[in-house]
């Protein structure tokens, strides 16, 4: 890809003006020595923010995590914890999600299952489906 | 007890200085002939056999950083222990099936293919072609194993037989089994028999599932529901019924609503009761390459080892029975 001084200035002359964190350079191509051609492609403006599940959502999950792999009471079960590293194997996983369902009633989807890792991923999949039902 | 995990700078630093080829504490690996065509091999490992901290502190030492980081994150000894054992396992097994050279465990490397199964990373020198070898891991806190092919894809799950469900079976079976597969457990009156009924299928289900994902092909984005998994007995006037998974040199039949094609029939299903401890599952797919593949029995050998220190060949003897599909021992 090959740019002359003049075109480069006038790019980043472009970019000053336009809002940076807006856009995104699509595709750049030179046409001929001096010229190059690019489309500016905006990103949605809106950003996604996804809100954290409420503390006692998590709670809930520790509790019926610990119970079905019989943790010890004193054992730290906490947000981050990931589910393959506190020893839950795939029928656990089922089960814990089985245990999810009856305490929130909710539905949990297989593929939803899947994604999955954490308590924390588990209270805020039962928080969407919780409001999603309310919807 | 189990200070090895402790010491996660100590023993670095005491080994690097022995470095050369192979971790000059490990004695050198046996080599194995390469599965044929045909063959499936299975390796396990049973940690309660496995003790030493000093062979549990050399197996850490062939092991990749991230999967030391992995291994050291998981809660308790048991985990810790089988997980390193798992790693081990694989290591060696696959180092040993040589084709010309001499493989250190210690320089393989992993990937995970674009569905997310675990494969080998050769590291290609000019000469040298890389072994066609396919492998699977599964285990519980009480069995490791390792299953192997060459050049077609495999896929093992092993449960602990007397692994207890805290929901019951029922309500489990139908919150997640097929129609079909609720209706065979809950005609079982007799509750132990009824508990390793529904460890067979979730053994079978698991590992089918796992290997289809893998693959990415036939029925992967279908849940447990949408198939069966039967044993399907042919009766000598080619009447065909369908049975629990009890019956010997029976084929294992997995009937998807989804899937009008059937694409299931390019796999082949063993379930084997292993160790006297555990169900193994094992899907192989066919190799229709090879003439009269289509309806032979999976051919198979398994050994009982301790990577590094001894195997024992035991495919034949009480430590591997089938109990369904249709499987050759060698």
């Amino acid at each position: 890809m090959a740019a002359t001084t003049g075109s480069s200035i006038s790019m980043r002359s472009r970019l000053a003006t336009s809002r940076i964190s807006g856009v995104k350079l699509a595709s750049l191509s030179s046409q001929g020595r001096s010229s190059l051609s690019f489309q500016l492609r905006p990103l949605p403006s809106r950003l996604q923010i996804s809100c954290a599940a409420k503390p006692e959502t998590v709670d809930k999950v520790c509790k019926i995590v610990k119970k079905q792999l019989a943790l010890p009471e004193d054992s730290v079960v906490a947000g981050d914890s990931k589910f393959a590293e506190l020893g839950a194997d795939s029928l656990d996983t089922v089960e814990i999600v089985m245990g999810l369902e009856e305490e929130f009633g909710i539905s949990v989807e297989e593929d939803s299952a899947q994604t999955i890792a954490t308590v924390q991923d588990a209270a805020d999949l039962i928080e969407k489906l919780i409001e999603n039902n309310g919807a | 007890m189990f200070s090895f995990l402790g010491r996660r700078v100590n023993f670095e630093m005491n080994l690097c200085c022995f470095q050369r080829n192979f971790s000059a504490a490990l004695p050198s690996l046996v080599p194995v002939s390469l599965p044929s065509k045909k063959e499936t091999h299975l390796w396990y490992v049973l940690p309660d056999e496995v003790n030493s901290e000093t062979l549990l502190n050399q197996y850490l030492e062939i092991l990749s950083p991230y999967e030391k980081e992995s291994i050291y994150r998981k809660h308790g000894h048991q985990l810790k222990k089988s997980a390193l054992l798992a790693r081990a396992l694989v290591r060696a097994t696959i180092a040993r099936y040589q084709t010309n050279c001499q493989i250190n465990p210690r320089s393989l490397k992993f990937r995970k293919n674009i569905y997310g199964k675990p494969e080998v990373d050769w590291q290609n020198d000019d000469d040298w072609c890389p072994p066609p070898l396919h492998f699977n891991i599964s285990h519980t806190s009480s069995l490791v194993a390792c299953g192997v092919t060459v050049d077609v894809p495999i896929g093992i799950d092993v449960e602990e037989k007397q692994r207890r469900i805290k929901n019951n079976i029922l309500a489990f079976a139908k919150r997640y089994f097929s129609h079909e597969e609720l209706q065979l457990l809950a005609s079982i009156a007799d509750p132990e028999i009824q508990h390793q009924e529904f460890i067979k299928l979730w053994t079978l289900k698991v590992g089918q599932e796992a290997y289809v994902k893998a693959l990415g092909r036939g029925f992967s984005a279908a849940p447990f529901k949408t198939f069966t998994i039967w044993t399907r007995v042919e009766t000598t006037v080619n009447f065909q019924h369908f049975e629990a998974l009890d019956s010997e040199a029976s084929e294992i039949v997995v009937e998807s609503s989804d899937d009008p094609e059937n694409l299931t029939n390019n796999w082949k299903f063993a379930l084997l009761d292993l160790a006297g401890s555990h169900y193994a599952a094992i899907c192989v797919e066919k190799d229709n390459s090879i003439g009269g593949e289509t309806n032979a029995p999976m051919s198979l050998a398994v050994w009982k080892t301790i990577p590094f220190v001894e195997d024992e060949r035991v495919s034949g003897t009480g430590a591997v029975v089938a109990i369904s599909g249709s499987v050759k021992q060698f």
